[in-house]
């Protein structure tokens, strides 16, 4: 199954940049739960390093399997996927008003962190295998309803965050299958028709006020507008150069919340600058790209439309919390993938960039 | 599959596109905000982190003038509030309300006073907390992150009332204060004298306040200190004042329980050594912010024992005014200390009988006698030479016609007419029949205690009219420095003849038939003069008539000086309501004996006992009628 002269193929650079950010990404949950006044390292620094081993382990392992023996088992993962999500629903573990948890004793599980792979996957499956991609209303649909299934059971735990990252995995994999431009533009304009209806329906109260909040931070500038305000004096107070690695007052002392997690860029941005946003913007947008060319270079759909999906909401995930990161969009429970805390998030991003490798490797493969 | 063959890459590249596109944009928003915005969001992180803390710098040390302390300073604890910390502020109130034992309507009018400053600034919840609240608060440390205790210097006045009116007392500056241009420097909720001495020398007493600059972090914790500013204290300022004397003077009146004021002032320099006001308040009272009920009740008194009658009340100065008419009448060749005049009870004026107050008259009196006895027929006679003018300039020049100059604020200015000051007032001329009321300290007189003091060391010292004052030295930092004492007002010098008469007659009011026995000590050769001032004229009886719950006996006055032809001490006791001025005079002789006692180095002596039955002002009255003879040749009613 497995033969050597693979690992010739093997996108190093891709690699190199993964774990680049993924160390960047460390130093920085280092610098943000360092606690100054006892002078310790952060329990997270600890938690974060093995879930990073984990992550290489998960990423070799998507790595040897071949992709498409795993397209074989989509619908096994896929309903796997679905019913764990169903268990935390009932069993999960509560955090911050969240059932999104797993307890696994020494570590807790995020199951709709490994659903984006699991959706990305029985996407491409049902799409390749699928006569006319995505361009007909039918298979559309059926996409749809693999789509509503995990959606529906991720935003009802709540975590209307990773449902969006959903969505977005769904039409970037229905893109590169050929959803037709015209329904794109359809898509577009029933989604912003219907804004103002989910508005009044949809939302809850405070994802209609954390929206408000954005658009005015300082009519709440203690409350739900405190974290949008000191997300942007802690960029903006980084400045060119930044104030130093472990340097950053708005992170060392505290004044944006769950730094370590959702803010970790504002962070970055403040103790390395605008030195350090080019140079890591630089390293996410190589990491993009390259995993493009692993669609372009694909020896079948199965494997494009797999890495279109996957990256997808990889980019989505990226572009929009380092947005939140420097208060330019509303603030949302979204990890910046590679860099944030979080041992589901890292393992299942190192696993989807596991199978992106893996699709390029096989390129010559039959 | 053709077409999807093709359509993929093209896909591709619009995606590519896409995301490159998006990345140029979230770079070009970053340097946006980091680099173009970066000195706006420096500054405002800077002010998210560094906190500037005010050090109160202590007020200067009031001391005696043996340069014993009288007022000083001490550390209180403030229990205060900063809302920035706080989920919750009305939660938060309600338990420090359960906590301290203070009701939470008066807590949140305190927050709600607040509530424009900054919302770091800490709000003083309770000031000079008890160790109670104290131990409360801080066993709740980690639950109650907006509850600071603050440490703070606060002033610290002597025992209870004592001197209260001397050093008024401090409190938070007002809003039309901060608007006033020495005042303007500073913040809402610093402390500046707000009466006596506090208020006159807030300058020099107040210090600088120092600040620190600290590194907080997001939950309101110092984290490090960047840099200090220490407070400078204030000036140590020492008094004219001597405790002693002061403390005497203050005590005579308690144990004869009589209110008024007293004055003692060193008629060869214009110090004051004692100056008493009564009833009083108790400035601690006042320095950690006073409660609302003690301020009503202090302001609703009847009695006002916030006007310091020392130099804000004004009474009719009596008989103790014929000495400005023996002054005037010697100086301006009207009359010499050989002038006789004969009493037969009265005599008439401008078709008017006027009353002597001895029935049977005093006989033939020149004005040794005429002094001692009080005659008012002799200075009805003086007082008609003289003329109303000549009386006004020469009450000017003993320091009773206007303000005395003191160092305390707000100094009322005493009332002595002219002709020109009713024309001024009123639009009529004077009749020559209102000046033979005025020479006997009737009709439209009206003079500060302190004016009447200085009027006495003017005719004590021969001439010299000084400005009364209280500070003596100031320790600028580097020990003691004495403070000028303010030029005299006026140096008239009397002719000695003129003075030896004066003296001799006040000579003989304490140490020989006259009113003022009381005040006689042995071999101390005591001067003075008793009066008495009218509470109600005869019209204002009638409008006062349906009002019973006023006191409307008459006020005892005593001037003295003495020793008598050397003087030391020259000053004034005004008995409210003690109905003759021989009544006061105890408290002036304890006063005196006081000082030569310290002087000589002999224990003091205790304040005088209490009349018998020592009981409300009624029984003394009837013990006083019932008992007439038991006082030293008192004339009968009727005495000015």
């Amino acid at each position: 199954m497995f033969e050597r002269r693979l690992v010739s193929h093997l996108d190093w650079l891709l690699v190199a940049a993964v774990l680049a950010l993924s160390a960047v990404g460390l130093a920085m949950i280092y610098s943000t739960t360092y606690d100054v006044i006892r002078g310790r390292v952060g329990p997270q620094f600890v938690t974060q390093g093995y879930a990073l081993g984990l992550g290489l382990l998960a990423m070799v392992i998507c790595l040897v399997v071949d992709y498409r023996q795993l397209a074989e088992r989509s619908l096994l993962i896929y309903a796997a996927l679905a019913l764990t999500l169903v268990y935390v629903l009932v069993f999960g573990v509560v955090r911050g008003g969240s059932r999104r948890w797993i307890d696994l004793g020494p570590m807790n599980v995020q199951p709709s962190e490994f659903a984006k792979i699991g959706l990305a996957l029985v996407l491409a499956t049902f799409f390749s295998e699928n006569r006319h991609g995505a361009r007909q209303w039918r298979d559309l649909l059926v996409g749809a309803l693999f789509l509503g299934v995990l959606a529906g059971l991720v935003a009802r735990e709540p975590d209307l965050g990773t449902a969006v990252t959903l969505a977005v995995i769904f039409l970037g994999s229905a893109f590169a299958a050929g959803l037709p431009f015209r329904l794109l533009g359809v898509l577009a304009l029933v989604g912003v028709l219907a804004a103002p209806v989910a508005w009044s329906f949809a939302l809850k109260d405070y994802q209609r006020s954390r929206i408000q909040t954005f658009l005015d931070p300082g009519q709440d500038a203690r409350g739900a507008g405190y974290q949008q305000i000191q997300a942007r004096i802690t960029v903006g107070s980084g400045g060119f150069a930044g104030k130093g690695y472990l340097q950053g007052t708005q992170g060392q002392y505290k004044f944006l919340p769950v730094a370590h997690n959702d803010f970790i860029y504002s962070v970055l941005a403040e103790e390395l600058g605008f030195v350090g946003v080019l140079a890591t913007l630089g390293l996410y947008l190589m990491v993009i790209l390259r995993s493009l060319d692993a669609a372009k270079l694909a020896k079948d759909r199965l494997g494009a439309f797999l890495v279109v999906g996957l990256l997808s909401g990889f980019s989505f995930q990226v572009v929009y919390n380092i947005a939140m990161s420097a208060g330019l969009a509303p603030v949302k429970g979204l990890t910046l993938p590679l860099m944030s805390y979080g041992g589901s998030s890292i393992i299942a991003t190192l696993a989807s960039f596991g199978l992106i490798l893996n699709v390029r490797m096989r390129r010559f493969t039959n | 599959m053709v077409v999807d063959r093709r359509s993929l890459p093209l896909r591709l590249v619009v995606f590519r596109v896409l995301v490159t596109a998006i990345f140029l944009a979230l770079a070009v928003c970053f340097w946006y905000l980091q680099v173009l915005k970066h000195a706006t969001y420096r500054e405002m992180a800077e002010n998210n982190h560094q906190r500037t803390l005010a050090l109160r710098a202590p007020r200067g040390m009031l001391f005696d003038r043996d340069g014993r302390p009288l007022v000083r300073n001490r550390y209180a604890f403030n229990i205060s509030l900063v809302r920035e910390q706080s989920r919750d502020v009305g939660q938060a109130l309600s338990r420090l309300s359960r906590l301290l034992g203070v009701e939470e309507p008066a807590l949140r009018d305190i927050v709600a006073r607040y509530r424009r400053e900054p919302s770091y600034r800490p709000i003083v919840l309770v000031q000079d907390a008890s160790p109670a609240q104290l131990a409360a608060v801080t066993a709740r440390r980690l639950e109650l992150p907006e509850v600071i205790v603050e440490e703070v210097p606060t002033r610290q006045y002597p025992v209870k009332e004592l001197g209260a009116h001397v050093f008024g007392y401090v409190g938070e500056v007002t809003e039309q204060q901060l608007a006033r241009a020495a005042l303007r420097d500073l913040s809402r909720g610093a402390i500046v004298g707000q009466a006596g001495l506090e208020q006159q020398y807030n300058a020099l007493l107040m210090g600088q306040d120092g600040a620190r600059r600290v590194v907080v972090n997001s939950a309101g914790r110092e984290v490090e200190t960047v840099g200090e500013l220490p407070p400078a204290e204030g000036r140590r300022v020492r008094l004219t004042i001597d405790g002693d004397l002061q403390r005497a003077a203050e005590a005579a009146f308690a144990s004869l329980g009589y209110r008024g004021a007293a004055i003692v002032l060193d008629p060869r320099s214009g110090e004051v050594l004692t100056l008493v006001s009564l009833p009083a308040y108790d400035p601690n009272d006042f320095v950690t912010g006073i409660d609302r009920a003690t301020w009503a009740r202090l302001n609703t008194d009847p009695l006002r024992p916030l006007q310091n009658r020392a130099i804000q009340g004004r009474y009719s100065p009596g008989s103790t005014f014929k000495l400005v008419v023996a002054v005037a009448a010697l100086e301006e060749g009207v009359a010499t200390p050989d002038f006789r005049v004969h009493c037969a009870g009265g005599a008439t004026f401008y078709g008017r009988y006027f009353q002597c107050h001895l029935k049977g008259g005093h006989g033939t009196v020149d004005m040794r006698h005429a002094i001692e006895k009080s005659c008012n027929v002799y200075f009805y006679t003086l007082g008609n030479l003289v003329g109303v003018d000549r009386l006004h300039k020469w009450a000017q020049a003993l320091g009773l016609a206007e303000r005395t100059g003191i160092d305390l604020p707000h100094e009322v200015e005493s009332i002595v007419p002219s002709t020109e000051w009713k024309r001024r007032r009123t639009g009529e001329k004077w009749y020559a029949g209102e000046t033979i009321s005025v020479a006997i300290g009737q009709g439209q007189l009206s003079v500060t205690p302190i004016a009447l003091a200085l009027t006495m060391s003017t005719i004590a010292n021969g001439g010299t009219r000084h400005v009364p004052h209280l500070v003596s030295a100031v320790d600028e930092g580097r020990g003691w420095k004495a403070v000028p004492p303010p030029a005299p007002r006026s140096v008239i010098p009397m002719r000695p003849d003129h003075l030896r008469a004066l003296h001799d007659g006040l000579w003989l009011v304490v140490n020989g038939a006259g009113t003022g026995g009381r005040a006689r000590i042995t071999g101390r050769d005591v001067a003075g003069k008793t009066g008495t001032a009218q509470v109600i004229s005869i019209e204002g009886g009638k409008r006062a008539a349906g009002r019973t719950d006023r006191d409307l006996r008459d006020h005892g006055w005593f001037v003295f000086f003495a020793p008598a032809h050397a003087p030391e001490l020259a000053g004034v006791v005004f008995a409210e309501h003690a109905e003759h001025g021989y009544l006061a005079a105890p408290i002036a002789k304890h006063v005196i004996e006081t000082y030569f006692a310290k002087k000589e180095g002999r224990p003091l002596p205790a304040p005088p006992a209490p009349p018998a039955p020592p009981a409300a002002p009624a029984t003394v009255v009837a013990a006083a009628a019932a008992g007439g003879g038991r006082a030293p040749g008192p004339p009968g009613p009727g005495e000015p």
